[in-house]
């Protein structure tokens, strides 16, 4: 068990009708790290984490938690895997407790363990004092935090987080990014989705980059930055027609790429305090003034775009 | 122990929502309420009190050879030489002097002008041979009852008591034949209750018929529980209602309990379930029990409240454990069948407003037809082809203390619709979840 990955994915495929969701996805998790899928809205992590929850079987492949296969042994997976769905999943007419006590129940804690535990899990989503009022009286933060409180009940050796801070308030992201942390602290595997980069980014020990089904980077932060060749991205917006700039950015020696996107140009260079003035010069010259600049040092975010030619957000 | 686990959830959740509680116990007992006391006002007094109904009889009974009657056994203690002076007796006793007002008058053309002219509400008629008939092997005993057509409860309230007479006369040949001033059709309904009623009366042979006679009249004590007459009256309205309440109530519990499997799919925690070390089976299971236990709770409360409440003799202990457990089983096991067919919860409305009505108003005919036999005999035949109408059935039988072998025959049936109910929809839910 030791030396097991705690998620193995072995050559995943999933379509609805003709929509390929998953095809062929491949990637390994070690034990007690945090790993992100990191995609935009339509990628395949929920079809992916669903696979790997024994709800969805899969077209082709196969995949490993803790050693158990999730098509010969899916009992063995559940057993070890604590799941917070992507949407919340709580009975919102029983209180915080009541949703906790009976999920609790669901794992096989029973007796003074399971109120103990009830009690263990409140404290961490910061919700003790609030226990016993009904989930439908709570905020989307509070409800968030218990949807979580759920899977943590039984101490998974594996939790899966698809998309946790999905439309909360930055205090309530805040606290369960750091009750992430604390998980892998307490030797935790998290395997947690997102489509923010700079989650992915804060958390992770790696990071895979999921795009139309299909994984198309994955390592660590650094790994996946040095893709992109140490590249820096300028957003700029223009003011006029963005075509005859562009193609004169293009030819210009040091930009190695430029895309536009809803009125948005951006350009990847290796030095942008040398570029910079070029820029400027090749607009003034087609008339074209620039109204402002932005300048991203290389991230996720930049990598998407060097891969897909489309940034991540939508 | 997960499955139960997974009904006590199911079971908090119902009755935490005022919704669900509202349709599971307030709306049976409130609508049976609503006829308990437009058929008398209990609450003041806890007492019969309606309107007295003003009867006017004209008794030309001119006595026959074989008639004697002990007085001492007539209410009131009066003297009956003759069958309509033992009617007239009867009506005129103390015990109905709540109920009705009664004039006499020599002949039927007074009796009659005095409905025409809205004297009276209700006119009987005895006919001179009417003794003589009745005592007759071959004869026919009429006694004429003429109303006021545009009043009915007064009358009603006639009928029941001439009813519950002829009732006590098992064996003895008598009917009492309608006449009309107008001929509409609910009143040739009418009519036909009362062939209905003769033919049953005839139809059962007795060798002992004053005994018989006598025996119910007038009970060992000598006397008539005046609040016990009233309360019968009542209750022969009020308890098939309250039943038809509660089965046509359970079953829309049923479904709706059942149609919790469909909104925990929506809620996603049913997937949710599916991602515990919990077997489909046993969640399934689960939910299954939470209806069978949701509906049971639901039985349970109103047979126990609508008993103290309307004071509703439900029929003795064996007979309701069958009939209740008839009903629970169906009542389940259709709501687990029916949404096995359904998509999703939006397609929930067509259940309750269609599905459910209509095979729930079928299946209450019976009750609905009570006071026009001819509607009821039909009634009865096609109440049976959908579940609730054996619910119902054996639900009369308990609460007309019949054999407890036939309310068994009904039981059975009720846990035939059952087994083919659950059985499909277990079936359906299996399959939709692997
Ligand atoms: N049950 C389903 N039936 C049909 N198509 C589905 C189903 N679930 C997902 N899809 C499709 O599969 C593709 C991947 O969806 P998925 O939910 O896995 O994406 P995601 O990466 O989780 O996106 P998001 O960030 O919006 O949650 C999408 O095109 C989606 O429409
Ligand atoms: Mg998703």
């Amino acid at each position: 068990m030791i030396n097991v990955p705690a998620i193995a994915v072995l050559g995943l495929h999933k379509s609805f009708g003709g929509n390929q969701a998953v095809q062929g996805v491949n990637f390994e998790v070690k034990q007690g790290e945090i790993f992100s899928l990191l995609g935009p809205n339509g990628a395949g992590k929920t079809t992916t984490i669903s696979m790997l929850s024994c709800l969805l079987r899969p077209d082709e492949g196969d995949a490993h938690v803790m050693g158990h296969s999730i098509r010969s042994d899916p009992t063995g997976v559940k057993s070890v895997l604590g799941v917070v769905p992507q949407d919340l999943a709580l009975y919102e007419d029983l209180t915080a407790r009541e949703n906790l006590s009976f999920w609790g129940k669901m794992y096989g804690l029973r007796g003074s363990k399971l109120k103990l535990r009830v009690d263990e899990v409140l404290e961490v989503i910061g919700l003790r004092d609030r226990a016993n009022e009904r989930v439908n009286k709570y905020s989307g933060g509070m409800k968030r935090r218990v949807n979580i409180g759920v899977a943590l009940l039984h101490k998974p050796k594996v939790i899966y987080m698809d998309e946790p801070t999905v439309g909360i308030d930055p205090q309530s992201r805040r606290n369960i990014l750091d009750s992430v942390v604390a998980l892998k602290n307490e030797g935790m595997t998290v395997l947690y989705t997102t489509h923010y980069m700079e989650e992915a980014q804060e958390l992770s020990d790696h990071v895979a980059i999921m795009d139309h089904g299909k994984l198309i980077a994955c390592g660590t932060h650094e790994e996946l930055v040095k893709l992109v060749g140490q590249q820096t991205r300028i957003d700029l917006t223009l003011n006029g027609d963005s075509e005859n700039v562009m193609g004169a950015w293009k030819n210009i020696d040091g930009v190695s790429r430029v895309s536009s996107e809803d009125g948005l140009v951006s350009v990847l260079v290796k030095d942008s305090n040398q570029i910079l003035p070029h820029l400027f010069e090749a607009a003034a010259q087609l008339s074209i003034r620039i109204t402002s600049v932005d300048i991203r040092e290389p991230n996720l975010e930049a990598l998407f775009l060097h891969l897909t030619g489309r940034a991540l957000r939508d | 122990m997960k499955a139960f686990d997974i009904a006590f959830k199911d079971l908090t959740r119902s009755f935490r929502s005022a919704f669900a509680v509202v349709f599971m116990f307030g709306v049976p007992l409130l609508v049976t309420g609503m006829f308990y006391f437009m058929f008398g006002n209990i609450a003041s007094n806890g007492e019969f009190t309606l309107p007295k109904t003003k009867v006017v009889i004209a008794n030309l009974d001119e006595g026959g050879p074989k008639f004697q009657v002990n007085p001492k056994n007539i209410p009131g203690g009066k003297k009956a030489d003759t069958m309509g002076d033992l009617i007239v007796n009867i009506l005129q006793s103390e015990d109905m002097a709540d109920l009705i007002e009664v004039t006499l008058v020599p002949d039927a053309e007074t009796a009659r002008s005095s409905v025409d002219n809205q004297i009276n509400q209700v006119a009987i008629i005895i006919p001179s041979d009417f003794s003589h008939q009745f005592a007759d092997v071959d004869g026919k005993a009429v006694i004429e009852f003429y109303q006021d057509p545009t009043l009915t409860l007064g009358p009603a309230i006639m009928r029941s008591i001439l009813n519950r007479f002829m009732d006590g006369m098992a064996g003895v040949k008598i009917a009492v034949n309608v006449f009309l001033d107008e001929a509409d059709s609910s009143e040739a309904m009418l009519t036909g209750q009362v062939v209905q009623q003769y033919l049953k009366v005839s139809l059962s042979e007795n060798e002992n018929v004053e005994e018989e006679l006598l025996d119910v009249r007038a009970p060992s004590s000598g006397e008539i529980d005046k609040e016990t007459e009233t309360q019968n009256l009542l209750l022969n309205i009020i308890g098939p209602i309250m039943g038809g309440m509660m089965v046509f109530y359970a079953y829309f519990t049923g479904t709706s309990t059942a149609q919790s499997i469909l909104r925990e799919e929506e809620e996603r925690t049913l997937p949710r379930l599916f991602t515990t070390p919990t077997s489909q089976t046993t969640i399934l299971a689960g939910k299954f029990l939470s209806v069978f236990m949701t509906v049971g709770v639901q039985v349970f409360v109103l047979l126990v409240s609508a008993h103290f409440l309307f004071k509703i003799q439900w029929g003795d202990y064996l007979s309701v454990i069958l009939m209740s457990a008839g009903i629970i089983f169906s009542a389940s096991s259709f709501g687990i069948f029916v949404n096995s067919f359904l998509k999703n919860t939006k397609q929930g409305g067509v259940l309750f407003g269609g599905v459910l009505t209509v095979t729930g108003m079928i299946g209450m005919i019976k009750i609905f037809a009570m006071n026009s036999p001819i509607a009821a005999k039909m009634g009865d035949t096609i109440s049976l082809l959908v579940p609730q109408g054996w619910a119902i059935r054996g639900l009369m039988q308990a609460m007309n203390s019949e054999p407890i072998n036939e309310i068994l025959i009904t039981m059975l049936a009720s846990l035939l619709w059952s087994a083919v109910f659950f059985a499909v929809g277990v079936w359906r839910f299996n399959k939709r979840y692997t």
